[in-house]
């Protein structure tokens, strides 16, 4: 009953709802712009909620949350530059539509499965969450490494031209994520002694430049063509759109959850496993993945707003951050007198239930702004290029710096943009930089922590990855995915097809 | 000159609330956190800045500057103007610079104008490791040396420090665990990744007191509120006492050269600040021990922490560089 | 692989990944230079890497910069020999398809803004790269230029500087007293 009525709060508190809507509705926005992240703003909130009491000042941070993982996608659709690393998928088969005047059908559809994924977070997080944190808590380092090499197989998905292109991506975006000063031993790793290199080179300003700089780089040599007239009549998708795509929904929703709530990984890696997922088990794809596939904007924008409530779980439960923003949010439950731990489920669990009732809020916020206001988004791709061009590269500037302060992350974006447009032309996939600059710490960390941990034992090394059921479950996962992308077994089965096919005909 | 100032101050901000042109500040302050979002750091710094920015009436703007272990912050307020419109706020990293290799200045190359609070290092173990106590623990890893697996925050962080007090003390031998920052070590701990982590109070104690983990040392010379009956480690190693007290802080500082009525205006302003109730609070509840000083009184405080430190990093051979070279005295 | 190859059938820029840019059986202007590029590349970042700590440990921090500039480089060395047997692509030039004048000039208009970012500060060093960019992309008037520009640089200036307190470099501009006195004449204002 208390727990109902802990629930409620914000929605029986006219001024918590007012927060959490206007939380949202700035979210989208920043969300939408790269380079203005959720982190940024929830940080600048600490400051700026000092005063108040707890609940309005997480209300806020809340909305701000959820409105800012589905902004991501809205650049990402009309644009081809995710706002956010966790819409890089998106832009996949979002701007496609976009080209086709369909933008207004990929925002909708995009909505809608953001709303439902988040409803899936949230649900797992109310009704699961200490089953949940003990299951995260209980992945050891070699866990760690071998979620990070299952992600940088997605390598073979991310590169549709050619597969060797894309494990050069790969590597070299594993290879920039290791620049600067390691954090575990201080030792200077391609710094090539510049002191300027020691602090690394941010994966948001690689980002900013791989996709908007080179994006707008690219559009130069279109800047006179007119724009795609947008139709924007049918929004909300139809209910049998939803039905068909809601088995997959489920599926990519909880690869959402539960990457979510492992500390260490969060939405970005849950959006391109998802979008792996969805490549992997939808047989007949509304239209090829790439070229405008819906099934290619339902996985990662349901599993990113998953990744939300799956986020909160660890730190609702034990006060550990299952991602950036939730760290910033202990950090202003400190602040406002709370103690975040395991404690603060016995002593206040009230506090549990007011923070999903905001979720629930923001994500029915979500829905709302998402659906309506699309017009002045698709106004913005109808703007003259000539215009849109140099505004987004002034963005891209701006963006870079403000990730830390910093005129170093601003020359490395501008570097990647120039790169990253030859990587265009010739045929370079750019996701997998991406994916190897978010892998990197995961994997070069923990295959270090689990090999020193095994005192630099090889042997004991594999034993215990063949005697922890969760290890072995891992690493079965690997070698199958593995082997399903080396052209050895396409052959195999493509053989195998061929000889069905002639038993057929004979 | 530094009392008409000071009134000159006082006069405006009773006059019109808001700014006057000769008197600082005129403008906005930018305060550069050394550390990410969300870290005891910066919780500390967001905690306490607001109230000092009343005291001074005027505006303190935040941002975190990461990177090379806390040193990019120090080396980008280095470089700017010596006006007291960039503030460092730090942790206790860059005391090891020097001997570490990994900048060229440290604290005693900037002004204090608060070490506003001082932790208290506490050796925590997986619940289900075979020792209650110091005692306990430093028997279990002499019988079986190097299979206690402890976690580790990099040469010059708090744990490498401790693990050489103690290894001074003991001859013991542990497998030592790499990770960024004890958060990250302490989830591990939880998860059985690790045995033991020596780690400040205030990041285990919500652990602690959910039974998650168990405390199995105090690095202190007496009893701490926060954890009674936990006896302090100079009960089972009197020898201890040479290092301590000891523990990580905070700080607000400004680049050298800044002129003294400003330097006298912050530290006042931090001053007061630190004395509000809420942050004293939250302090108190995170096992931190307010200790908001300025002036010699700072410089003694940071000069002891850097010598101890110093000299335990170097005898203990992960240091690039002796601290002599530095003239850093031996404790 | 061929079949898998889904490259844009109108330009060869690569909007995405999924439509990645480039020819199946035949390699653009320049492909081959950049692939040489970056084969030399990698071979420097394996050497750099191999000086972190060379082979000393399995955990030591080089092992996995070695294992990936590896990797780079073996797959730099592939692509690169493929690229060189193909056939240039007939009726591309480099300077028409893909670096055209336009491309560079507002490369180097980038450039000059990065450079100029610090000296200068970012007010001014935005103004003077985006009204003559609107002007010269455009061709419209300065008076278009001028007034898109300084519109849109002040709405940016404003939801970063203030909005998000965001402290762009200042350089010549005073903003830090500027946005006292705004601050000043607002809360003046209010009491």
């Amino acid at each position: 009953m208390d727990a109902l009525l802990a629930f409620l709060t914000v929605f029986t508190h006219p001024e918590l709802l007012l927060l959490v809507g206007l939380g949202t509705f700035a979210g989208v926005y920043v969300g939408a712009i790269p380079g203005l992240s959720v982190t940024m703003a929830v940080s600048i909130l600490i400051s700026f909620t000092f005063s108040w009491d707890v609940l309005p000042a997480i209300s806020l941070m809340i909305g701000i949350y959820m409105g800012g993982v589905y902004g991501g996608s809205r650049t990402a659709i009309l644009l081809n530059i995710p706002g956010a690393p966790s819409a890089i998928a998106t832009a996949m088969d979002g701007y496609p539509m976009a080209q086709r005047g369909e933008a207004g059908q990929a925002i909708g559809v995009t909505t809608v499965m953001s709303f439902f994924g988040g409803l899936i977070g949230i649900a797992v997080l109310a009704l699961a969450a200490p089953a949940v944190s003990d299951f995260a808590l209980s992945f050891q380092p070699r866990d760690y490494m071998l979620l990070a090499i299952l992600g940088i197989l997605l390598v073979g998905s991310l590169s549709t031209g050619s597969l060797v292109k894309g494990i050069f991506s790969g590597s070299l975006g594993l290879a920039i994520g290791a620049v600067g000063l390691d954090p575990l031993t201080f030792t200077e790793r391609f710094t090539f002694g510049v002191p300027l290199l020691q602090g690394g080179i941010s994966f948001i300003a690689v980002m900013i430049g791989m996709f908007g700089v080179s994006e707008a780089l690219i559009q130069l040599q279109h800047v006179n063509s007119a724009a795609v007239r947008q139709k924007i009549d049918r929004i909300v998708p139809s209910w049998d759109t939803v039905k068909k795509h809601l088995p997959l929904s489920m599926q990519t929703s909880f690869i959402g959850v539960i990457i979510g709530a492992l500390p260490g990984t969060g939405g970005d890696i849950a959006a391109l496993m998802a979008y792996d997922h969805a490549k992997r088990v939808t047989k007949k794809p509304s239209r090829p993945f790439g070229k405008g596939a819906i099934e290619g904007l339902v996985a990662p924008e349901t599993a990113n707003n998953a990744a939300v409530g799956g986020a909160f779980i660890p730190m609702m439960t034990l006060g550990i951050p299952g991602d950036a923003v939730t760290a910033i949010m202990i950090g202003a439950l400190f602040i406002h007198g709370l103690n975040p731990g395991p404690m603060l489920m016995v002593t206040q669990p009230d506090m549990f239930w007011v923070i999903v009732g905001a979720l629930v809020t923001a994500n029915a916020f979500m829905l709302l702004f998402g659906l309506t206001g699309i017009r002045l988004f698709t106004k913005i791709v109808e703007l003259p290029r000539a215009v849109l061009i140099p505004l987004i590269m002034l963005l891209s500037i701006v963006g870079a710096y403000a990730v830390n302060n910093s005129v170093t992350d601003v020359y490395w974006m501008l570097g990647f943009g120039v790169f990253g447009y030859f990587m265009r032309h010739y045929g370079y996939p750019l996701g997998p930089v991406i994916l190897g600059v978010i892998l990197s710490r995961l994997l070069d960390d923990n295959w270090r922590r689990a090999i020193i941990s095994d005192r630099e034992d090889l042997g004991a090394f594999f034993h215990g990855i063949l005697t922890s059921p969760l290890s072995l479950v891992l690493t079965v996962a690997v070698v199958l995915i593995f082997l399903s992308q080396t052209p050895l077994w396409r052959a195999a089965i493509g053989r195998l097809g061929q000889r069905r096919h002639r038993h057929a005909a004979g | 000159m530094k009392a008409s100032i000071l009134a000159l101050a006082v006069a405006a901000a009773a006059a019109t609330g808001a700014w006057a042109d000769d008197a600082y500040p005129s403008k906005e302050i930018q305060g550069i956190i050394q550390w990410g979002a969300g870290g005891s750091t910066d919780t500390v710094m967001r905690a306490v800045t607001p109230h000092a920015a009343k005291a001074l009436d005027g505006n303190i703007v935040m941002q975190n500057k990461t990177g090379g272990v806390g040193a990019i912050a120090m080396r980008y307020v280095q470089s700017q103007k010596a006006d007291g419109y960039t503030l460092l706020m730090g942790a206790e990293n860059p005391q090891m610079y020097k001997v570490l290799g990994l900048g060229t200045d440290d604290y005693s190359d900037m002004i204090p104008i608060s070490v506003l609070a001082r932790g208290v290092p506490i050796f925590v173990a997986n619940n289900d490791a075979p020792y209650d106590n110091m005692a306990e623990f430093v028997e279990y890893a002499k019988a079986n040396p190097g299979e206690v697996r402890v976690g580790s925050t990099g040469p010059g962080g708090l744990t490498s420090i401790v693990l050489a007090m103690l290894t001074s003390q003991a001859d013991v031998e542990f497998t030592r665990v790499p990770f960024d920052g004890d958060g990250p070590a302490l989830t591990a701990l939880q998860g059985g990744a690790l045995d033991v982590m020596p780690a400040v109070l205030g990041a285990a104690i919500e652990g602690v007191k959910a039974g998650r983990m168990k405390v199995i040392g105090l690095v202190d010379v007496e009893e701490n509120p926060l954890l009674p009956g936990v006896e302090p480690i100079t009960a089972a190693l009197p020898g201890m006492s040479d290092y301590l007290p000891w523990g990580p802080f905070f700080g607000v500082f400004v680049k050298k050269g800044t002129p003294d009525p400003v330097v006298a205006e912050l530290q006042a302003a931090y001053a007061e600040g630190a004395q509000n109730e809420d942050f004293r609070k939250l302090m108190a509840d995170r096992g931190f021990t307010i200790m908001a000083i300025a002036g010699d009184e700072a410089m003694e405080f940071l000069d002891g922490y850097r010598s101890v430190s110093s000299w335990l990093v170097y005898d203990a051979g992960f240091a690039k560089k002796s601290p002599e070279e530095f003239g850093i005295a031996r404790p | 692989m061929k079949a898998d190859f889904r490259g844009d059938a109108d330009h060869h820029d690569g909007t995405s990944d999924a439509t990645p840019g480039g020819y199946e059986d035949s390699r653009r202007p320049g492909e081959a230079g950049f692939a040489a590029l970056l084969a030399i590349g990698s071979g420097v970042l394996l050497w750099t890497a191999h000086g972190i700590s060379g082979f000393e440990a399995l955990s030591g921090p080089g092992s996995v910069p070695m294992a990936v500039t590896a990797a780079m480089l073996v797959s730099a060395l592939a692509i690169l020999a493929r690229t060189i047997r193909l056939p240039r692509v007939a009726g591309e030039t480099l300077r028409r398809d893909v670096l055209p004048g336009v491309v560079i000039v507002m490369a180097l208009a980038l450039a000059g803004f990065g450079l100029l970012l610090v000296p200068l500060g970012f007010v001014p060093a935005a103004f003077l790269f985006l009204v003559p960019a609107i002007r010269f992309l455009s061709g419209r008037g300065w008076g278009f230029s001028l007034a898109v520009g300084t519109g849109s640089l002040a709405a940016i200036w404003l939801i970063f500087r203030i909005v998000f307190t965001v402290l762009l470099p200042s350089g010549i501009l005073p903003e830090a007293e500027l946005v006292q006195a705004l601050r000043g004449l607002f809360s003046g204002g209010e009491q």
